[in-house]
């Protein structure tokens, strides 16, 4: 395991929640002359150049996300930090904001200096109390120690950061349904276009990024964008924060250059699988399709490589499964998971996650039938890109994928019922037969 | 469900017309709108739950479905919030399967927690659940039983029916004029959006979230506003019914006859939905220019009293021979017009008054309250027909010299005018006057203080035309429940009265246009079922 630089993580354990400690390691060094005397174009630029993509699971570059924000629109511009954490699987920016707050603010500030804000806001999810406990300490360090505020180090420059608390709904991670939330309304998905970019929150210009993105700034900034370009692939530049988690030695938070082979993180970083052989993997949280032992293999994680074995990246939250498992109970868990989670908008969504949810639970139950498996995949092809948000296709793409590659799984559970092969009886009647 | 939801923009007549392709053919549709009332602009129906012309589009249903070409291929995209742009590339079920495809699954989910109470519910008939589905479905169930449905709406509604099922929501009380049933909802927000946006208080909201999402009201507060009817007609299943008219009638065995309400000067556009001889209830009729698609609740309730308390004809020759001998008597007339009044009956007074000669005086006007428009379907104005007075030089506003000057008069005749009831106190004064003739549908306080009272027809039940408050022409149509057939309308008595009987509306219009000159030029055939602008009106 070749020593990686840490962007986000460096500060992990060493009590980097004071800003004095924080200073002492580095910390603040950017909001300086340095960051003050360039332009914001000159600003977005160097972050296009550093190759910086969001972290949050679409993956969208940073730089081209804050181009889109618009100039002179005469209305405020907000920066939200999406620090809704709620894939399953992922528990990166918990552990960020819980062990190094200075960075976020510091992130933010440049951040702010880039799009011309004045506010940000941190919509932080509502069971994570530690972290709100932590931001908010940071929060009144940095504004005693003048990072925050009025006229920052002698500037013109006034920024300001508000914690809002969420209420643990998955749905509000999505950046319209969030917006909503923060302006005190039912956290469900805006019909796009407008793209918050144009109008987001309050109807101003508002600029959605992850936890982790933002912390990438402060290294970016105090380094060259090359060097952060370098260490990623060559359409996504720099260091990811995984999240490890499930039948692994060591689960837990770990960086690692984009690109490093899967393997490599399960053997290497988590201290390789236990309790059984391998059997799947969920590369980028509960939503992703998985991929079997073989692709395991050659995987690497980065967006590409991902994406052509028809699963993604994610939010790089590995879920690490072995072969005591049976893929039916964890698809299971998803349909309970995701049938809860739906925002009730759109109807595929609405319906059909309930729906899944029923009839995976009867399969688990014993009670499933021949012929399940094939109506799950099809009304699955219903959820393709009809509804506002992804929510339907985080269920649905996971029950197309587990049930083509795990298919002996389903057919073990789906035999213990022994009225399996029994015909589905037509008990309506059709309206062709009277009219 | 945000409060950014915007509007609409519907087509008018003078929108640009563009050209863009649907199924790779050109048409040419209004440029300015969304693609959903483009393509019904050309005759391309696309089915939509969510989706109303009148309120801001939620894009939540999913069910309209069409492809378009972009830069990242075809994609499908919801036809509710596509605005229509020139030359873009549109592929509907005509020449797409994945569009077919696309629209066959979401009626599947939609059906998914819908009951199949089809025969019981009393929506059907007009559901648009159903409509999709005899239209572009029919398809087969793919369901067993066993996968069952999810109510686990409102839990204090929840109970287990006689199979051992969990059901919930069956007729939830939500104030004095409406009644839910959550199993029936499809959630597609219209309601919430017509209560929000349309009649500016949020009584109503979706409660909880993916398929135990239910409409509700605050905790301890009642749907009860002026237009909660409303919710009812908006509603695209059977999830929201009036009370008033639940389970009085098969919407299937209903004729609808077109007309104008005349309680209150908009004029709100109706269907008047009969059978039996009798009005089974009033619903709005679109007219984007008038009332869109609501009617107050005023206007719609009006109906149960119209086949009430009629007053009964009497013979017209006891009428002529009175009036004929006031006049030979060379005593004064007074011609008092209540707001009801078509403008026919108008031209059969003015022609009354024109062959009375100088013995009769014209009045009109009522005592009631004027309010203010509420910028939904109400002017506030009782006197339904103030412009149409106005246009026909008869008085609008001058009840109160009627009474004061009621000692000169030596017979008063009053045409759909309940003086007596809507201010008695002043209306006494009336009785100074000897002959006392009252015209009235209603065997009302005019009627009763009377000396001689004769039934004519209520407005629902005659053909004619008014001038609403935007000076629109429109026109009524008879509905078929007189409850008798010897009663008459009123400008066939007065007009008889003058010595020339119309013989129809058509000729009392035509005869209209002699007393105003914004009518000389239209005959009543030609007026359209959404009116007509007349001169010096604003739209």
């Amino acid at each position: 395991m070749a020593e990686c630089v840490k962007v986000c993580t460096a500060n992990f354990g060493k009590g980097a929640q004071d800003i004095e400690v924080y200073k002492k390691l580095g910390g603040y060094a950017n909001i300086s002359e340095k960051l003050f005397n360039m332009s914001q174009f000159e600003l977005i630029d160097y972050v296009q150049r550093s190759n910086l993509r969001g972290r949050g699971g679409a993956g969208f570059p940073t730089g081209m996300k804050w181009s889109f924000v618009p100039r002179n629109s005469g209305k405020p511009v907000y920066i939200v930090v999406n620090a809704d954490e709620g894939e399953g699987g992922t528990f990166k920016d918990h552990f960020l904001m819980l062990e190094d707050p200075h960075r976020l603010i510091e992130g933010l500030i440049i951040a702010g200096w880039a799009l011309g804000s004045r506010a940000a806001y941190i919509y932080c999810r509502g069971e994570f109390l530690p972290c709100i406990e932590s931001i908010n300490k940071a929060l009144n360090q940095a504004y005693a120690a003048g990072y925050l505020g009025e006229n920052i180090m002698g500037t013109k420059f006034c920024f300001d950061i508000f914690v809002h608390r969420g209420a643990g709904a998955y749905i509000c991670g999505e950046e319209t349904a969030l917006i909503n939330s923060l302006e005190g309304q039912k956290g469900q998905p805006r019909l796009k276009p407008p793209f918050p970019a144009v109008s987001g929150a309050w109807k101003s210009p508002t600029c959605v990024n992850n936890v982790e993105t933002i912390m990438a700034l402060p290294w970016i900034l105090s380094h060259e964008p090359e060097e952060y370009a370098r260490m990623g692939t060559p359409r996504a530049g720099g260091t990811k924060v995984f999240c490890i988690s499930g039948d692994v030695k060591n689960p837990g938070v770990y960086e690692a250059p984009l690109g490093t082979p899967m393997m490599t993180m399960i053997n290497d970083y988590a201290g390789g699988v236990v309790g059984g052989k391998l059997k799947a993997v969920l590369p980028g949280g509960s939503s992703c399709a998985p991929l079997t032992a073989e692709e395991a293999a050659v995987a690497t994680m980065d967006y590409e490589c991902l994406a052509s074995m028809k699963t993604m990246f994610g939010s790089g939250a590995m879920i690490v499964i072995n072969d005591t498992h049976n893929m039916v109970d964890l698809l299971n868990c998803l349909g309970n998971f995701y049938s809860h989670e739906s925002c009730g908008q759109c109807t595929p969504c609405r319906e059909g996650t309930g729906l899944l949810h029923r009839m995976l639970n009867l399969i688990v139950a014993g009670k499933g039938h021949d012929g399940d498996v094939e109506l799950m995949q099809s009304l699955c092809g219903g959820f393709g890109g009809v509804t506002i948000c992804p929510l339907s296709i985080s269920l649905g793409g996971p029950v197309s994928s587990y049930t083509a590659k795990f298919r002996a799984d389903f057919d073990e559970y789906i035999a213990k019922n022994p009225d399996h092969a029994k015909p589905r009886v037509q008990e309506t009647y059709r309206p062709g037969i009277f009219w | 469900m945000s409060n950014y939801y915007n509007m609409p923009k519907l087509p008018t007549e003078n929108s640009p017309k563009v050209e863009i392709f649907v199924d790779d053919k050109p048409v040419m549709v209004p440029g300015d709108t969304n693609l959903l009332e483009a393509l019904k602009a050309v005759g391309i129906e696309t089915p939509h739950v969510c989706y109303h012309p009148f309120l801001p589009v939620s894009g939540n249903c999913r069910q309209c479905l069409v492809e378009q070409e972009g830069p990242r291929g075809r994609m499908l995209v919801i036809a509710c919030y596509t605005p229509v742009a020139p030359g873009m590339k549109i592929y509907t079920p005509a020449s797409s399967a994945r569009v077919k495809n696309a629209r066959r699954a979401t009626q599947e989910f939609m059906l998914v927690n819908h009951p199949l109470d089809c025969p019981i519910c009393d929506k059907a008939g007009e559901c648009t659940l159903q409509e999709n589905y005899m239209e572009a479905g029919q398809n087969e169930s793919r369901m067993r039983p066993e996968y069952g449905k999810n109510y686990h709406g409102n839990p204090a509604h929840q109970f287990i029916d006689a199979k051992g099922q969990l059901r919930g929501g069956k007729h939830v009380d939500l104030g004095p004029r409406v009644l839910l049933d959550e199993e029936r909802c499809v959630q597609c927000d219209r309601c919430v959006r017509f209560m929000r946006s349309i009649a500016g208080s949020e009584q109503l909201q979706l409660a909880g979230r993916a398929d135990h999402t239910y409409i509700t009201t605050f905790p301890g507060e009642k749907l009860d506003h002026e237009y909660d009817l409303c919710v009812t007609d908006v509603c695209p299943v059977g999830a929201m019914t009036a009370k008033y008219f639940r389970f009085q009638k098969r919407v299937w065995l209903l004729s609808h006859t077109p007309t104008v309400s005349m309680d209150d000067s908009l004029g709100a556009n109706i269907w008047l939905d009969h059978a039996d001889g009798r009005i089974y209830r009033v619903m709005p009729r679109c007219n984007p220019e008038v009332n869109r698609s609501w009617l107050s609740n005023t206007s719609r309730l009006a109906f149960q009293n119209f086949g009430k308390n009629r007053l009964p004809f009497m013979g017209f020759h006891v009428i002529q021979n009175l009036v004929s001998g006031v006049k030979a008597e060379g005593g004064k007339i007074a011609l008092a017009a209540g707001g009801t009044c078509t403008i026919e009956d108008l031209a059969a007074l003015r022609m009354l008054k024109d062959s009375l000669g100088d013995s009769a005086e014209l009045f009109g006007g009522t005592f009631k309250k004027v309010g203010s428009p509420d910028g939904i379907a109400m002017s506030g104005d009782p006197m339904a027909n103030r412009a149409g007075f106005k246009l026909m030089g008869v008085p609008e506003n001058n009840l109160a010299d009627l009474t004061k000057r009621a000692g000169e008069f030596k017979l008063l005749l009053t045409v759909n005018l309940d003086i007596f009831g809507e201010d008695a106190s002043q209306a006494s004064a009336l009785e100074k006057i000897q002959n006392r003739v009252v015209l009235s549908a209603f065997n009302d306080e005019t009627a009763a203080h009377g000396t001689l009272s004769c039934g004519v027809r209520h407005w629902s039940e005659v053909q004619g035309t008014m001038v609403n408050s935007l000076n629109i022409l429109q026109k009524l149509n008879a509905c078929p429940v007189c409850p008798d057939e010897k009663i008459r309308p009123a400008y066939e008595i007065l007009s008889e009265l003058a010595g020339c009987m119309f013989e129809s509306a058509a000729d009392a219009f035509k005869h209209a246009g002699k007393y105003a000159a914004a009518l000389s030029g239209l005959s009543y055939d030609t007026i359209k079922s959404t009116g007509k602008l007349l001169e010096g009106g604003e739209a």
